[in-house]
């Protein structure tokens, strides 16, 4: 099986639990085989998509507002973008669309977007309500999770919807039939970052 | 078998496969046991996960083979380490014995009698007429390998097709073989001629994995393909039978007529001198044809011929250390052609012996002569040699030990080869040659079998010889050369009975598990060198971590602890360096050998990289900015890489030595070495000066000075606890051996045990996990307690010139993180900070993003590296588009082989690959490399949109 490198980069405010998220994900099924990393703001983990394997490149971001203007050195050349806020904080979910906007202007083109609402586990003090969320994720056609790192709610299905969305390398039926303009071949994924 | 006895108990759990042949060296034991393990013309021990395997390839021709399993579980660990380090040593001691050498008029007048006396007691008798001049013992140091290494323009022809391969063959007697690129399998295969008409050719398909090369369903893996190959011409393992060279290749007298040979490359096997070529036995050995080469002789050829000098890495070739399995070269010496007993060439004289040192002072320069002068460069001039003269003879003496001559023969022997010493005891080599039909054989098992140990041990002395002249800094060449010799060998001894039996030094055995290590499976990150010859090749006082691979836990081993060396000294030590040949990885050898490449301005890449090395010398400062002169550097570095790839300058081909999927990274790194060691200090100059005179240099200085005063809260650090100042200080001393190094993969490498150095001070502070929140703010922190202005350049230097396929990974994170930090600390002083860096950071970013990933973009499927798209274009259906997978070095050959598979079509003669960009339409021609020109499209500054259409090619399109 092909092993594919994907990078991934993770933005949202600080503390809304981007690093959880991802420890998480990396930590529940531990593998052995894996060389760790030295910590964890660089996280790998490979999972099983279709007829090939897929190792997240997991790149934290610092959220702090000073740091913001590094971000683009962490998500230029990502393959997908996880954006994480807060559900019992608002002000990270604003963030959470500066973000969108300044992929939109300057990420990578065919980024694929995830915008996850972390500490689902702290519903009853919400402040985002999951329909603007969820409504917001669509129109800009992104992945759209609400999730609990400490409960462990939502966060392997929110990389596997990120593996399906990356675009197959071959093989597949629908592929071979698959009309081929004489133009830069955009992946089969719809995904806008707008 | 008793002799596996031995071989049984030597069993050890290794972590990684291992060979060893330890068997002949067993001074104490029975001699029937040694006689037996002359037997084996070479010995395979691997360990699988439970088992130890022995097997035993028998010069007996009646029991060919003895394979051996063996639970590891119980076995006795250690045992095997224990033998072979008290036979080693104990052959040492014997080998460092001073040599009192002879006065040379006694030699002189000796030497007839005693090359008398060797002829007589050789069992047979010498060809009337055919005095030994040293030929036959020269004409067999071509081994298989050294032959095999010569034609690979002949059999080595990863190019050509199957039906091609098999038109080839087909004229061929069974054996016969080509290794080519299967493209369907994508992996190299032996084409083998069958011995049968229905199915003429068969292919084995070669795996190749982590640096071993091996035949698929065989558990023996060799260093590169040319062992691996040169193996199965004496074993059949997994094929039906054994390899077979082409006549003209396996009765070549030197090295001029396989050269001659070699010229014809493919058209070889069209030539006269292909198809005169009689069909014989498989497997058998040649005695007819050696005969006849015998009879060939022409009175020039009677003449001493003097060897060809050879490069350092062409006599590493020849040997056969490295993986796996430890074949005995000088086997595959005896046993291509004709055994030697037969010729008198065995009973070589001393005086032929002698003669033969003295054409080595002077057909080659002189060898290395490190401290003390006179042994070492004896030893070194033994080592090279490996010719089988002394060892014959003095495996002879015994028998006539009663004679005066004879003791005289055998004290010269010994002093002048320095022969083990368990081998001056009356071995029952005559006893095992009455009793036995198979003598010639088992001689040349023992030969062999001695000339290894003599190899090996010779690199064990070597080694320690090493040390110890780092110690005896102030020898002289002056002085009693015995006295000396007798005082400098006993240190050595000790040295190596120190290092060889004590655990707790590991010197030795490090280096001689070098070659196991490297078959053991690597990690993506980058990693250390722990080679000698890297260290001293770095000029440096090398702190031990610097070459530790970044499993970063590791806590320091300082085996290197000695390697602060005078500088003087470190060219001797240099010279010594060649020793390690043999124990290098492959991956070694690879780089070594192109880096020697680099430095010959007789080739076309030589004249390359010294030009550009010299130009950067000498006009270092001519580029407008940091940036732009490492961009160059890196651009150069790219297209060497491509260049050497594509150019048939490097001989033995790349291919056959390195696994496919690594030879990008050995190439990456001798461009390192090349390029980057030389110019390293030319561009850290250059960037300073730029720095200076921009006023960067300036500014950053007062930024740091005011961004040391901050707390870490004023650096954005909340929660957790920032290192001490004892921490920092440690962190700065880490940052100062990164700016030694020129590799940027290594600096990489102790930036990243910086990071770690910090993360497990915050760890141990609070014992939680850290993100980027925490941890970007607490390197800046300590950036700016480092208060290291250069590590901006530093910073600069590794950005641009890392290898692209690893800035995605961990070292490219925090190597981002890095830079980020200290573009932070550059622009301290800005009040607006944020906005400031986002405008012009961001400006940078962008430009440099898209040069590094011009290169390599990631998200686009079909531009990774193994990945092609291709559109079939069709008159009733429009474009259809697939990814392939297709290697780098694929043709459009292959390439179009594969489309006519995926696409499904019917009539691939009629289609070809063409390259289509805005302007133009190229067909590409078959033999080149689609990935290469993608590659090469890509790294473009300006990338143009193009595709690789598959396409119907009209007969008026050519």
């Amino acid at each position: 099986m092909a092993i594919r490198e994907l990078k991934v980069c993770l933005l949202g405010d600080t503390g809304v639990g981007k690093s959880s998220i991802v420890c998480r994900f990396v930590q529940d099924h531990f593998d052995h085989n894996i060389s760790p990393t030295i910590g964890a703001s660089f996280l790998t983990k490979t999972v099983p998509c279709g007829n090939e394997l897929h190792k997240f490149l997991i790149w934290d971001t610092a959220g702090q507002e000073r740091f913001h203007s590094l971000a683009p050195m962490y998500y230029r050349g990502s393959a997908a973008a996880v954006i994480v806020y807060d559900i019992t904080k608002l002000d990270s979910f604003q963030m959470l669309k500066k973000w969108v906007k300044e992929l939109k202007e300057h990420g990578p083109e065919d980024i694929v977007v995830a915008i996850a609402g972390n500490k689902h586990d702290l519903g009853d003090i919400r402040e985002v309500p999951t329909k603007e969320a969820k409504d917001f994720a669509e129109s800009i056609a992104a992945i759209f999770m609400e999730t609990s790192a400490r409960n462990a709610v939502n966060i392997e299905e929110l990389f596997q919807k990120i593996s399906r969305q990356i675009p197959q390398l071959e093989g597949t039926d629908a592929e071979s039939n698959e009309s081929f303009k004489l133009t830069r071949q955009t992946p089969p994924s719809t995904k806008r970052c707008c | 078998m008793p002799g596996l006895a031995s071989l049984q108990k030597s069993s050890l759990r290794f972590q990684a496969p291992v060979i060893c042949v330890s068997v002949c060296a067993e001074g104490e034991r029975q001699d029937t046991e040694l006689l037996c393990a002359f037997k084996f013309r070479c010995v395979f021990v691997w360990v699988t996960r439970a088992k130890l395997n022995i097997r035993a390839v028998s010069c007996l021709p009646t029991e060919p083979c003895v394979s051996l399993e063996r639970d590891t579980g119980r076995a006795r660990k250690l045992d095997l380490i224990d033998t072979f380090s008290s036979e080693i040593s104990e052959l040492k001691q014997e080998m460092v014995q001073p040599a009192r050498e002879p006065e040379t008029e006694i030699l002189q007048g000796l030497e007839g009698e005693v090359s008398g006396l060797f002829l007589r007691s050789t069992a047979c008798a010498g060809m009337p007429g055919v005095r030994d001049s040293g030929y036959d013992s020269l004409r067999r140091r071509m081994s298989i390998l050294d032959r095999l290494m010569q034609t690979h323009s002949i059999w080595l022809l990863l190019s050509i097709s199957e039906e091609e391969a098999r038109r080839v063959l087909q004229l061929q007697p069974a054996g016969t073989f080509v290794v080519r690129r299967c493209p369907k399998l994508q992996k190299k295969v032996i084409s083998l001629r069958m011995d049968n008409d229905i199915c003429p050719v068969r292919n084995f398909p070669v795996k190749e994995s982590q640096y071993t090369f091996s035949l698929e369903g065989s558990g023996i893996s060799f260093a590169d393909l040319f062992r691996l190959v040169a193996f199965c011409c004496i074993s059949r393992d997994v094929l039906p039978f054994t390899l077979k060279l082409p006549e003209a290749i396996s009765a070549a007298k030197t090295p001029t007529d396989l050269e001659q040979v070699a010229q014809l490359g493919k058209g070889f096997w069209d030539s006269d001198l292909c198809s005169t070529w009689k069909l014989s036995a498989i497997g058998e050995p040649v005695l007819e044809s050696s005969q006849q080469t015998l009879k060939q002789f022409s009175p020039e050829q009677s003449v001493p011929w003097i060897p060809r000098t050879r490069t350092p890495s062409q006599l590493e070739c020849s040997q056969s250390n490295g993986a796996l399995c430890f074949i005995n070269p000088l086997f595959l010496q005896i046993h291509q052609t004709n055994p030697s007993p037969k010729n008198p060439g065995t009973s070589t004289s001393l005086g032929n012996k002698e003669l033969q040192e003295n054409r080595e002072s002077t057909s080659r320069s002189p060898p290395p002569r490190p401290p003390p002068p006179r042994f070492s460069s004896r030893r070194s001039a033994i080592r090279r040699q490996k010719t089988m003269p002394e060892t014959v003879s003095w495996i002879k003496t015994p028998q006539d030990k009663s004679s005066l001559l004879g003791w005289l023969g055998h004290s010269m022997n010994s002093l002048s080869s320095s022969p083990p010493k368990i081998f001056s005891k009356p071995i029952p080599v005559p006893l095992s040659q009455s009793k036995n039909s198979s003598t010639l054989l088992d001689a040349d098992g023992i030969r062999c079998q001695m000339a290894l140990d003599d190899h090996t041990i010779d690199e064990a002395v070597s080694w320690s010889l090493a040390k110890v002249s780092m110690r005896n800094s102030n020898a002289t060449e002056n002085g009693n050369p015995a006295d000396e010799h007798s005082s400098i060998g006993r240190e050595r001894l000790s040295d190596i009975s120190i290092s060889t039996s004590s655990s707790d030094s590991l010197d030795f055995t490090h280096s001689f598990s070098l070659p196991v290590e490297a078959s053991s499976p690597g990690t993506d990150r980058p990693t250390g060198d722990s080679s000698l010859d890297e260290e001293e090749d770095d000029g440096i006082n090398v702190e031990s971590d610097q070459e530790a691979p970044p499993p970063l836990k590791s806590k320091k081993q300082h085996n290197a602890g000695t390697f602060v060396l005078p500088r003087a000294l470190r060219g001797r030590l240099r010279k010594m360096s060649g020793v390690f040949n043999s124990l290098m990885t492959p991956e070694k050898r690879a780089i070594r050998k192109i880096v020697e490449q680099s430095r010959d301005k007789g080739t076309y890449f030589g004249c390359l990289v010294q030009d550009y090395v010299s130009f950067l010398q000498e006009n270092g400062g001519c580029h407008t900015s940091g940036s732009d002169l490492l961009q160059t550097l890196r651009q150069f570095m790219t297209q060497m890489k491509s260049y050497l790839l594509q150019s048939s300058e490097l001989d033995p081909p790349i291919e056959s030595l390195i696994p496919e999927d690594q030879i990008d990274q050995v190439m990456e790194k001798a461009m390192h070495k090349c390029v980057l060691k030389p110019l390293k200090p030319v561009i850290e100059a250059a960037l300073q000066d730029l720095q200076v005179s921009s006023g960067t240099w300036q500014q950053l200085k007062e930024n740091l000075v005011l961004a040391k005063t901050k707390q870490p809260q004023e650096m954005g650090v909340e929660g957790a606890f920032p290192p001490d100042s004892v921490a920092i200080e440690k962190i700065r001393h880490k940052f100062q051996n990164m700016c030694k190094m020129y590799s940027p993969e290594k600096k990489v490498s102790l930036l990243l045990i910086v990071c770690k150095l910090i993360y497990t001070i915050m760890e141990n502070n609070s014992g939680r996990m850290y993100g980027a929140d925490d941890f970007l703010p607490m390197l800046t922190y300590v950036m700016a307690q480092c208060d290291m202005p250069h590590l901006d350049n530093e910073i600069e230097y590794m950005m641009e010139l890392l290898d692209p396929s690893l800035l995605n990974g961990e070292g490219g994170y925090y190597l981002t993180s890095a830079y980020g930090a200290m573009s932070l600390i550059k622009n301290f002083q800005e009040d607006q900070a944020a906005r400031v860096l986002s405008s012009e950071t961001r400006n940078t970013l962008h430009q440099w993003h898209r040069r590094r990933t011009a290169q390599r973009t990631t998200p686009s499927v079909d531009d990774f590296q193994n990945y092609l798209r291709v559109a079939l274009q069709d008159a009733s259906n429009g474009c259809t588009a697939k990814t392939l997978q297709v290697q780098p070095y694929a043709t459009t050959e292959d390439v179009c082989q594969i489309c006519a598979e995926r696409f499904k079509v019917s009539d691939p003669e009629n289609y070809s690959l063409f390259l289509l960009t805005d302007e133009t339409t190229q067909q590409l021609t078959p033999d080149t490399h689609p990935q290469r020109i993608k590659a090469e499209l890509h790294s473009r500054p300006q990338p143009q949109p193009f595709y690789f259409v598959y396409v119907k090619s009209k007969p008026q399109i050519d």
